[in-house]
């Protein structure tokens, strides 16, 4: 059962920008070996903000992106996108998102602006529109150079330029930094946090952790193609009960304890009875499984055993996503 | 569907190999035309005086011998199997004249039939290169894909990328065509016959012209599907190469009797209205041994066309099926 921060929803809920249900797609290799790329993944994205779609590579992220935009058939289940079932009525919501599926490919000859050009008429879009998104992206001086020699950053700009074409409710980036330098990175990352903070909603596929963590309000884990926990990053992490605080001991020299090593025993000994888990590292302890930290000085102050650092350590989304994918067999670690 | 195709177009008209293509068309238009020039002109004076004496020699020759030759041909006629040509077709009775010796004079009703089926040829293996790169391309590049992202309709992306292929070279072929028959006339007005063209005959050559045109966009069409269908341009060309070497050279040259059923027989009988090609017929002689001749059959018009309407659905609806059914990576 995945985890979730989330409470379920119901079908049709205006407040999905996605859903799918029980989604199942099966390739068939060269050598007629049948693969499962997604296995009854359950996806809920809400409307607004930015939603990290997290997975080790080959988990069936960019699978699934696909399936939601038409470009791959799915076996089983169904797939919602602003309560429309897709790809059937794909048409009609297809004008609210936008997307970018792995690198961006545009015809390689043509000029930014042509591509952009040519895909704003095949919409409707006014040709005003272009020199607009061209701006947006930072693109507007290169705008009459070929496609072909961009930078993989310019490139991946014009994407996100073309999908701003629509002025699209969702955009879906499917590992939108794969490849650039720290300067690009950072510029898609900003780029997707402004888009989320207009109030549009922006799936990010990704298999790097802090990227996601950095702009993402809520996550999907997946591996195997199925579902391992959704919700908020803080629900996510902290459904992964692994709350923990790093404790250090300072009781005086001559504490009827011992000395600092037998003082941790201790409190170990203490934590442990009150049901906490806890281990030693250097110095200090960590001790798992509190509500609260002060749960913790509490009770070694009741023992005469005085704690002079009370640190909690925050899970990051990393620890969890190992853990997860650890338990799935994903090459994680716990 | 109509602003699909338009967009389409724009793209076709803007791509390189489209503009490299169409040059290439009508530079070899103006070669052809600089060739027939070459070929109508009249012979030079010493042409004229090295056929003059060819032809005394022949006429003298005729005059010692031409009762014995023609003796010796009616009885090798005699021993053919039938059915054979007409005896005044294989053997000569009469003597040599001068005519036979000069360059005979073009006459525009004559050469123009061959020119535009000549112009066919080249039109519609352009336009299937073209249109089998239009399409091809965009599935090698990925392109598609993000096409597709913005355009989910499949059978309406499908629809006006082969309208697109197909209306976009029906410009080329008028200008070909209109290139090959107005200079074709104006040289052989020169140097020719241009006598005798009458208003049927004109008919016929625009007739003849407007099935070519027709024809041009359904060659990019299909090279569309077939570039669909290969998702590369050289996969597609390729194929196409190796059906003309394999299927119409070698196949095709051995198998003589199948040549209604292959592609380039009923091209010639919807270009030409109505193709003759030969056939051989080989079966023993009454004096033991094993004779062959050759029989001149009719492909219909009728039968080219039907051929061709029929290649082009089955085509259209595997490119369609196919690229409906499709996971696009």
């Amino acid at each position: 059962m995945p985890r979730s921060g989330e409470a379920s929803r119901g079908v049709g809920m205006p407040d999905l920008a996605i859903r799918t249900q029980a989604l199942r797609k099966t390739y068939r290799t060269r050598r007629g070996k049948r693969v499962v790329a997604v296995q009854g993944l359950d996806l809920e994205v809400p409307v607004g903000g930015v939603h990290g779609f997290l997975g080790p590579n080959g988990s069936g992220k960019t699978t699934s992106i696909r399936m939601l935009l038409g470009l791959v058939r799915a076996d089983a289940g169904t797939m919602m996108v602003f309560d429309q079932v897709v790809p059937e009525h794909l048409p009609d919501v297809v004008g609210r998102v936008g997307a970018i599926v792995e690198s961006p490919k545009f015809f390689p000859t043509f000029s930014g602006r042509k591509n952009l050009e040519l895909l704003a008429d095949a919409i409707g879009a006014p040709r005003g529109r272009v020199g607009e998104v061209l701006e947006e992206t930072s693109l507007g001086e290169r705008g009459k150079d070929k496609f072909k020699t961009y930078s993989l950053g310019m490139k991946q700009r014009l994407a996100i330029a073309a999908t701003l074409l629509k002025e699209p409710e969702l955009l879906i980036f499917d590992e939108p930094t794969n490849g650039l330098d720290p300067a690009g990175i950072r510029e898609i990352r900003e780029t997707m946090r402004g888009l989320g903070e207009q109030g549009r909603t922006v799936l990010v596929s990704s298999h790097i952790l802090a990227e996601v963590e950095q702009v993402a309000d809520t996550v999907s884990i997946i591996g195997h193609g199925r579902l391992l926990a959704s919700g908020t990053v803080a629900e996510v992490i902290g459904g992964s009960g692994r709350t923990t605080v790093k404790v250090a001991i300072d009781s005086p020299i001559d504490s009827p304890l011992g000395d600092p090593a037998a003082q941790r025993e201790a409190a170990t000994r203490i934590l442990a009875a009150a049901g906490l888990t806890v281990r030693a590292e250097g110095n200090y302890l960590f001790v798992d499984g509190a509500e609260h930290p002060a749960d913790v000085t509490r009770r070694l102050a009741q023992q005469e055993l005085y704690v002079s650092e009370l640190i909690p350590v925050r899970a990051d989304l990393e620890s969890v996503f190992l853990e997860l994918t650890a338990d799935e067999g994903l090459g994680g670690t716990r | 569907m109509i602003r699909l195709s338009g967009v389409e177009l724009r793209r076709l008209v803007a791509r390189r190999l489209t503009l490299i293509g169409v040059a290439g068309v009508l530079l070899i238009t103006a070669i052809v035309l600089v060739a027939t020039w070459n070929n109508a002109r009249p012979e030079s004076e010493d042409q004229r005086r090295q056929a003059q004496a060819q032809y005394e020699i022949a006429a003298k020759d005729w005059e010692l011998h031409g009762a014995e030759y023609t003796k010796r041909c009616l009885e090798d006629y005699a021993t053919m199997p039938d059915p054979k040509d007409p005896v005044e077709v294989y053997c000569q009775t009469n003597g040599p004249s001068i005519d036979q010796f000069l360059k005979p004079r073009a006459v525009f009703a004559e050469v123009m039939p061959e020119q535009l089926l000549g112009g066919s040829y080249l039109l519609v293996f352009a336009a299937f290169l073209i249109g089998a790169s239009f399409v091809g391309a965009e599935f090698s590049s990925g392109s598609i894909g993000n096409w597709l992202t913005f355009e989910p309709r499949r059978m309406r992306v499908y629809g006006s990328k082969l309208l697109a292929a197909a209306i976009g070279m029906v410009p080329v072929a008028v200008v070909v065509y209109a290139m090959l028959l107005v200079g074709t006339f104006l040289i052989i007005d020169q140097v020719g016959i241009t006598a005798g063209t009458t208003g049927k005959v004109w008919g016929d050559l625009t007739a003849q012209a407007g099935r070519g045109v027709l024809v041009t966009a359904v060659g990019a069409a299909l090279g569309g599907v077939v570039g669909l269908l290969l998702r590369h341009t050289a996969a597609a060309i390729g194929v196409a190469m190796g059906y003309i070497v394999l299927v119409e050279g070698v196949f095709g040259g051995f198998l003589t009797k199948l040549q209604p059923w292959l592609v380039k027989l009923n091209f010639d009988a919807w270009i030409q209205h109505d193709a003759t090609y030969y056939i051989d017929n080989c079966q023993p002689t009454s004096d033991g041994g094993y004779g062959c001749s050759t029989i001149t059959k009719t492909l219909t018009f009728e039968h080219g066309a039907w051929y061709l309407a029929v290649v082009t659905v089955v085509l259209v609806a595997l490119g369609a099926f196919v690229f409906s059914s499709r996971d696009i990576s």
